[in-house]
């Protein structure tokens, strides 16, 4: 299924990609861009653990030694740094790296992109219930649990940047919508069947 | 001189004393004869030339009934002995007598005349192609089209934005455009996000396939 451009817009999707775009992500895809955010979430844990050793020196001089945080503790920040990652980037541009890497996009089950409050609710439910995404494969619809639901659903979107903003009054107009955004995945009689 | 009596003389079967006897007297009588003979010619000759000098050839024609003689003449025949088409080709100046009969016609005649013309029939005639043929259609158009105005009435009738998308679709601009600017790093990406695809689906249908589903649809082209 390929979206009907406006006229005068140039679709900047390859040819061989176009079928795919705005269709359900398979599991495949959507493994491999949580991979690329669990290394995004290390790196960035990894850089908050020097930040604080560096902190620390500053402060203890001689005496310092590397912090041993405990394992709750790392569990901890590695849950709150990729719940504000998740959050914070699906609200915003409803993708994070991972997802921007395999060309993936969340949205709402009507197409639009999801709001701050529901991007919350569903890093928390990813980061608490991880293996609902095997739902994919099994489920109508290459849906996660969570996106049954939450009732959102991640789609192909090859399109560089979004072309609305995420954060956007519901009143705005939406004659800057994303083609992809402006007709949304509906059920169709083979996926419900 | 020859003498004709004498010489038929000779072939007279006569006995040959009478002959001899005759000859002489026949030669005399005879040269006398012819030299008579000359004069006389000459003189009527000369009586004719007299007679003709003095006769008045005007008076004596317009004292004879020419009409008369005229409707005596077998006209017909006269005519069918003469060729008028060629007389009248090489003595009348064809164009002196078009050009008076044009001069002598008004635009009511003219008028009449082209409505006898069936025009229709004349087009029917002719062959177009060869007319074409000797035309330089690409000089008259050149020169008497107002080519501006053509093409802006063709640009006016079509849809620009529609078909320079059309175009763009069919060169896949944007495939070039990611071609001369885009980075290693990009055709990376797009080979994982296609072989991603390629996984889902792979993997979709071993499910379908354990699960003893029809074929699904989620994440699949249907072209």
């Amino acid at each position: 299924m390929t979206a009907e451009l406006p006229r005068g817009h140039i679709d900047p999707i390859p040819h061989e990609a176009r079928p795919f775009q705005g269709r359900p992500a398979g599991i495949v895809t959507r493994l491999v861009a949580a991979v690329l955010d669990s290394l995004v979430v290390g790196i960035v844990m990894t850089a908050t653990y020097l930040g604080w050793c560096g902190l620390l020196f500053l402060i203890q001089g001689r005496s310092f030694t590397f912090p041993r945080p405990g394992v709750f503790f790392g569990l901890g920040l590695a849950f709150g740094i990729a719940f504000v990652y998740l959050t914070a980037f699906w609200a915003l541009i409803g993708r994070t790296y991972g997802y921007l890497v395999m060309g993936l996009r969340v949205q709402r089950r009507s197409g639009k992109p999801i709001r701050f409050v529901g991007a919350a609710i569903r890093a928390g439910f990813v980061l608490v219930f991880p293996i609902g995404i095997f739902w994919v494969p099994v489920g109508r619809g290459n849906k996660s649990l969570q996106d049954g639901v939450l009732g959102t659903r991640v789609v192909y979107d090859w399109k560089p940047r979004p072309v609305r903003p995420r954060l956007r009054l519901e009143d705005e107009t939406p004659e800057i919508e994303s083609p992809v955004t402006e007709r949304p995945i509906t059920e169709s009689p083979e996926n419900v069947s | 001189m020859r003498l004709p009596v004498v010489d038929r003389l000779s072939r007279v079967p006569v006995p040959g004393f009478v002959r001899a006897a005759a000859t002489p007297a026949l030669e005399t009588v005879t040269t006398y004869a012819v030299a008579a003979a000359e004069v006389l010619d000459r003189l009527a000759t000369q009586a004719i030339a007299e007679v003709v000098r003095r006769v008045d050839l005007d008076a004596t024609v317009a004292r004879v009934d020419l009409d008369a003689a005229v409707r005596r003449v077998d006209i017909e025949a006269v005519i069918e002995r003469l060729d008028l088409t060629e007389i009248v080709l090489k003595q009348v100046d064809l164009d002196r007598v078009v050009n008076e009969v044009l001069d002598g016609l008004d635009e009511r005649q003219i008028a009449a005349l082209a409505a006898k013309v069936d025009v229709d029939t004349i087009a029917r005639q002719l062959d177009i192609e060869a007319v074409l043929d000797r035309m330089d259609l690409t000089e008259t158009v050149l020169k008497r089209v107002d080519l501006v105005k053509v093409v802006d009435a063709v640009l006016d009738q079509m849809d620009l934005i529609a078909l320079a998308n059309e175009i763009i679709d069919g060169v896949d601009l944007p495939e070039i455009i990611r071609e001369s600017t885009g980075s290693m790093a990009s055709e990376t990406v797009q080979g994982v996000r296609m072989q991603g695809i390629g996984a889902d689906q792979a993997v979709g249908r071993a499910v379908d396939r354990l699960l003893l589903r029809h074929a699904r649809t989620n994440g699949t082209p249907k072209s």
